[in-house]
């Protein structure tokens, strides 16, 4: 049994490195006030990217970079269709993730030929030594790949970099809930917001990367199967704040590692039903949270002086 | 139902919330065919009586009665269905529909007819295809009431209804009162202002830290009396403001009863004049002339030439107005609601660019400058919307106080120096007498009084500081925080700071100001000189777009007077 629970965590926590890494970007994003529905869009774009990258220049490094490179452009129209066009978050995201869809899977059949890369350069686990072997905790944290490290300090520097104790913090906080006293008091609003969804952009790509890079060594047709919106969902149950998130991200990253330990747990289930288990999980969570939450209330506001 | 009963019964009612006491023991009867005002400060337990009595809240004991029968609602609904009418102060409409939308959304049957019989009754006329959010606050109140009278009401419960509306708005509502009253039903009318008592109540409650303080006809209740009911301590220590705001001097009735012996004098600044104040109190020797002295010198703290602008519909918001005011010099802009005062407040602020003209801060040109570039050139705006516009009511008081100056408070690259930031909201606190648990606490933990000092605060505490632009300084504060504001005000004016007030509330531009114009269809018409024996009557003229000396609607169609 303590297999399992091993197993369990360690994959859980696996699973949740690039949940972390874009819900560490989302949740800012969202603090700022834009809602980025098309972080699923984003991570997908960077692991086709990644994936394209790597392959092409042999080089695992420059997969990364080529992901950095794909989010950010990504996120780039994200934020000139919400941020400075003011048009709806949720359509323009929404839109953007099909989007990014069709275009992997067309790219893919142009680059893979048949629709999947596989043995990918990329990434390989290095444990840390001696604290590797620490049980159940060993395997989870520290025998992760050098984009697994990366993205807890990512993710740490985030959180820490931009919480309320900090000055950008309560600049991103006050640009969130109230937009138009923000402006008043000199902030810069939209560039703030527009950063917001670019930082987002570049994260999630990075996710996209270990997802392509680190976990499989190879990409396939929607590789991220929904992964983007389940870091969206991470923001919401994490209730805009960092260390909640941090938790709900860790919390579905061992419900998505469920489905692999499902087997040894005595559930035969079958394969299709296992990989909705995560998001009925999911969804469990963030009913259950239904009015202890109050979203920033700029959230999906586009903000325009004098309106 | 008897009619002999009264219209509403409350007997021993208490409530609590949390550890404070919001009522207490409170008993109150309401007459059928009377309009019965209930009185007191902010904090006393008038919103939670509303609450109650709407059914919003649920008291802890007591017990109401409504024309004879039990009465306990337990949702707003009961209260509906029982014939209370409420109208709080926050408006319950939605802003994307049109006033004829919202009134369609409370599902009455003829609905055409009870609006025809409201207009005729009450004389309360609406374009029903205007959306309500382009209509001015004024207008938006008095949907409210008529969508409150559509119910045709055997109570109707109004929750500070006038905070909105200026003088000419109020007079039609305190009618509206009236007649309801007239026409047997019953009308409790919750206010902070004396004048409105004593001109449309039968009789009063007062209200003191959530018990009754006293009460009766008002036959026998002269403001005299009201006054040391609602704040502990007599009338006569009461500056002229004060009294002003709570409508002692309010209303034209009896202006010599209520700005007694009051006068005030500025500590230095540029324009030392004494001057001559408050209404009726006039000596034609101790008068300023604010003009005199500011246009003598080269540029004025704030200029506006030939400014126009237009609401997003295109229609004429301002057209072509002019305004100077001199360094120390605080100007006051009267006039109801709708007449270009918010959207002069935006242009101010920078959110909305004139279509035409200049706006000069210090000889500097101000007209597309950012916000932010504003408050470093010196001019400071508190907003009409305090809490959309002037703070971020989620984050801490200290927070809301240093927003624009986060710099100053950076330790080690970006981490904020919290408890240096405490320290100097600690004693802006302080220095402002803003009551708040400490600089920690959620800017919307705070009252509004309270708030509405904290943005006061901010605005202040530019450096420099040219101009300072306040719209309702002092709606719906208690009398504390009004002469706190004014004497804040009058402070920043005594420096040589220029300060323009836009206010619905005459009586405070009358003891507050040099100098008063009156904004009239996108126009500014005047000035007037309040120290002017007949101030009052003119600026109500001029509030009609007339150059007639007493107001009345037959005034409407004379010529504008416009200034300069």
């Amino acid at each position: 049994m303590s297999a399992v629970v091993e197993e369990l965590v360690s994959g859980g926590v696996r699973l949740a490195v690039p949940l972390l890494l874009a819900s560490s970007g989302e949740l800012l994003s969202e603090r700022a006030g834009v809602l980025n529905l098309s972080v699923e869009g984003m991570m997908l774009t960077g692991a086709f990217a990644g994936a394209t990258g790597a392959l092409a220049s042999g080089n695992a490094g420059v997969g990364v970079l080529a992901a950095l490179a794909a989010g950010l452009l990504f996120a780039a129209l994200q934020a000139l269709l919400s941020v400075v066009l003011r048009a709806d978050q949720i359509v323009t995201g929404i839109t953007a993730n099909v989007l990014a869809l069709g275009a992997t899977t067309y790219g893919s059949r142009v680059f893979f030929g048949d629709g999947a890369a596989d043995s990918v350069p990329g990434f390989d686990p290095i444990p840390v030594p001696g604290l590797h072997s620490v049980p159940v905790l060993g395997p989870a944290l520290f025998e992760q790949t050098a984009l697994g490290y990366a993205a807890f300090a990512v993710a740490a520097v985030l959180a820490l970099g931009f919480s309320r104790r900090t000055s950008w913090g309560l600049a991103v906080d006050a640009i969130g809930e109230d937009a138009t006293t923000a402006d008043r008091c000199g902030l810069p609003v939209r560039a703030v917001r527009f950063a917001a969804v670019l930082l987002t952009g570049a994260v999630s790509g990075l996710a996209g990367a270990q997802l392509a890079l680190s976990e499989v060594h190879a990409f396939s047709d929607n590789i991220t199967g929904g992964i983007g919106y389940l870091a969206v969902v991470a923001v919401i149950a994490g209730r805009w704040r960092a260390w909640p998130t941090l938790v709900a991200c860790l919390f579905f990253g061992v419900a998505q590692s469920l489905q692999f330990a499902a087997p040894a747990l005595g559930l035969h289930l079958s394969a299709p039903l296992l990989t909705t288990l995560p998001y009925v999980i999911a969804l469990l969570a963030v009913s259950g949270l239904v009015g202890r939450s109050r979203a920033p209330s700029g959230l999906t506001v586009p903000f325009l002086r004098g309106a | 139902m008897n009619t002999a009963a009264p219209a509403l019964e409350i007997s021993g009612l208490t409530k609590s919330f949390g550890t404070t006491r919001a009522l207490e023991e409170v008993d109150l009867v309401v007459e059928s065919g009377t309009v019965h005002c209930v009185l007191g400060e902010n904090g006393a337990g008038k919103s939670t009586l509303c609450h109650v009595v709407g059914g919003s809240v649920a008291p802890d004991a007591g017990g109401l009665r409504l024309y004879g029968s039990p009465y306990a609602p337990r949702r707003p609904a009961d209260a509906l269905a029982a014939g209370i009418a409420m109208v709080h102060q926050h408006f319950s409409l939605v802003p994307t529909l049109t006033v004829g939308e919202n009134m369609r959304l409370l599902r009455l049957r003829d609905l055409p007819r009870r609006v025809a019989r409201v207009r005729e009754e009450y004389g309360l006329e609406l374009d029903l295809d205007a959306r309500v959010s382009e209509l001015p606050v004024g207008v938006r109140q008095r949907t409210e009431i008529v969508k409150a009278l559509l119910r045709e009401p055997r109570l109707l419960v109004l929750d500070e209804p006038t905070g909105v509306l200026g003088p000419a708005g109020t007079d039609a509502l305190l009618a509206t009162c009236r007649r309801i009253a007239e026409s047997g039903h019953a009308v409790v009318l919750v206010t902070h202002k004396l004048g409105e008592v004593a001109r449309a109540g039968d009789a009063a409650t007062v209200l003191r830290g959530g018990r009754v303080s006293g009460g009766g006809p008002l036959a026998e209740l002269p403001p005299e009396r009201l006054v040391p009911l609602m704040i502990g301590r007599p009338a006569g220590s009461l500056d002229a403001g004060l009294a002003g705001t709570i409508g002692l001097a309010a209303d034209g009735d009896s202006p010599e009863a209520g700005a007694s012996g009051s006068g005030k004098t500025r500590a230095g600044g540029p324009e030392p004049a004494g001057r001559a104040l408050a209404v009726g109190t006039a000596e034609p020797g101790g008068r300023a002339e604010p003009g005199g002295k500011a246009a003598a010198r080269v540029t004025q703290a704030l200029r506006l030439r030939d400014v126009s602008v237009r609401r997003a519909d295109g229609t004429s918001a301002l057209d072509e107005v002019s305004l100077d005011v001199g360094y120390g010099e605080i100007v006051g802009i009267a006039g109801v609601e709708g007449n270009g005062q918010s959207e002069l407040m935006a242009l101010l602020g920078g959110s909305l660019a004139p279509v035409a003209g200049r706006v000069e801060l210090d000889g500097r040109d101000l007209t597309r400058a950012a916000p932010r570039e504003r408050s470093r050139a010196g001019l400071g705006v508190v907003p009409e919307d305090r809490l959309h516009e002037g703070c971020v009511p989620q984050l801490r008081v200290a927070d809301n106080l240093f927003l624009g100056r986060l710099d100053r408070f950076r330790r080690h690259g970006v981490l904020l120096d919290r408890r240096a930031m405490d320290r100097a909201a600690d004693s802006v606190l302080t220095g402002h007498g803003i009551r708040a648990d400490g600089p920690g606490a959620l800017m919307s933990s705070l009252s509004g009084g309270n708030q509405q000092k904290v943005v006061l605060a901010r605005e202040l505490a530019l450096d420099p500081l040219i101009c300072l632009a306040a719209a309702q300084p002092t709606r719906g504060l208690d009398i504390g925080a009004v002469g706190a504001v004014h004497s804040r005000i009058r402070d920043a004016a005594a420096a040589g700071t220029g300060v323009l007030v836009v206010s619905s509330e005459l009586s405070e531009l009358l003891v507050l100001c040099d100098r008063i114009t009156v904004a009239y269809r996108g126009k500014l018409l005047g000035p007037v000189d309040p120290a002017e024996p007949d101030a009052r009557e003119r600026i109500g003229a001029l509030m009609l777009g007339a150059r007639a000396s007493r107001p009345g609607p037959e005034n409407t169609g004379h010529t504008p007077e416009a200034l300069r």
